[in-house]
């Protein structure tokens, strides 16, 4: 924690060192490791491709870190779990239920799908608070891309489970707006339109939010670490005043919420395209 | 009047008028969950996990304008 503290801290030293991790126009970026490797190593090719899939390569550090966590929490599985197991067993079951609250006991079935939806966005939201890494969900350049494939991901399931449990036909009928009656059937020609473009705004909405709150999290952060670098200016040492701390703790809250409000979104996607129950 | 002069003086309003709008909302929506919470503190978790969410779709909105601003904010000079 301490040695955290202190890397955040000693971490506008890299910054001043290296003047083109920062894009030169558009919003101010913290360099990560892969434009620190690009300023050293111009002309290698694989340094390039790197650069240009910055965020597929984060997204794909996450994903190895939550599925080595997976594997080492599970390899020797007790019936009484403690250490990591024990976390990860109580994070699982957490989810499991909050899951069940919303869709009812049938929802377990979508656990899964939900449950990794929420821990790839929280580690890849967090990702960007740790020195040398960059959120893939956020950064100007490609950080859209990450979010948009999440937001397709969970359209696509969606559509596709509600063609599987009401039928073909009861699916039109539910995007119909489903009608009941004489009047509705006459309003079809205008529900139609809406529900379909309704569906299709919920995958931009889904995207253009947590896209536009990551990254505005971090470019807020590189600002506050170049006007801290800007406050020691005068005394030409490569060191800042580390004045972003405050607004690391701000970023930590808002990923964690920014990851909850994907992952509820779509659960309640979900439940307006299941078959209604009348119990609450 | 240039592209780059007409962007650089409506982005900045876009992103003011956003965060107006949004503070306002915001505010209407903690005051009625403070509220609630205060007649029935016995709810306070669950009101307070609807105010978190019901503050991040109104914060959505906000975070339109801004994602516009970062789409045109390449195209002054």
């Amino acid at each position: 924690m301490i040695y955290r503290l202190l890397w955040s801290w000693l971490f506008p030293l890299l910054c001043v060192t290296e003047q083109g991790g920062e894009g030169a126009a558009g919003p101010p970026e913290l360099p990560n490791i892969v434009t620190i490797l690009s300023g050293w190593l111009h002309d290698n090719v694989v340094v390039a491709f790197l650069h240009h899939w910055e965020n597929v390569f984060f997204a794909f550090v996450v994903g190895v870190t939550i599925s080595m966590l997976a594997y080492f929490s599970s390899r020797r599985a007790t019936l009484i779990p403690r250490g990591l197991q024990n976390v990860m067993e109580a994070v699982v079951e957490g989810l499991d239920n909050f899951f069940a609250g919303i869709l009812g006991p049938e929802g377990r079935h979508f656990t899964p799908f939900l449950g990794t939806l929420f821990l790839y966005i929280w580690f890849m939201n967090l990702l960007g608070l740790v020195p040398g890494f960059m959120s893939p969900t956020g950064g100007v350049k490609g950080g859209y891309n990450i979010t948009v494939s999440l937001a397709i991901c969970v359209f696509l399931y969606v559509q596709f489970t509600g063609m599987r449990r009401l039928g073909l036909g009861g699916y039109l009928h539910h995007l119909a707006g489903s009608p009941t009656s004489a009047v509705q059937w006459l309003l079809v020609p205008l529900n139609l339109p809406i529900h379909v473009i309704g569906e299709l705004a919920k995958p931009l909405s889904l995207s253009l939010r947590l896209f536009g709150n990551i990254t505005g999290e971090d470019v807020l952060i590189a600002a506050f670490v170049g006007l801290g670098i800007t406050a020691l200016s005068f005394t030409h040492l490569p060191m800042g005043l580390p004045l972003h701390v405050p607004f690391i703790f701000l970023a930590i809250l808002t990923g964690t919420i920014q990851a909850l409000v994907f992952t509820l979104l779509s659960t309640i996607y979900f439940s307006m395209m299941l078959p209604h129950e009348e119990h609450h | 009047m240039q592209v780059g002069t007409a962007l650089s003086f409506a982005l900045p309003f876009a992103v003011a008028i956003a965060a107006f709008g949004s503070a306002f909302g915001l505010g209407r929506a903690v005051s009625a969950a403070m509220e609630a919470m205060g007649r029935q503190p016995e709810a306070a978790g669950k009101i307070q996990v609807g105010m978190i969410i019901g503050c991040a779709l109104i914060e959505a909105l906000t975070i339109y304008a801004l994602a516009t601003v970062f789409i045109l904010m390449g195209k002054i000079s």
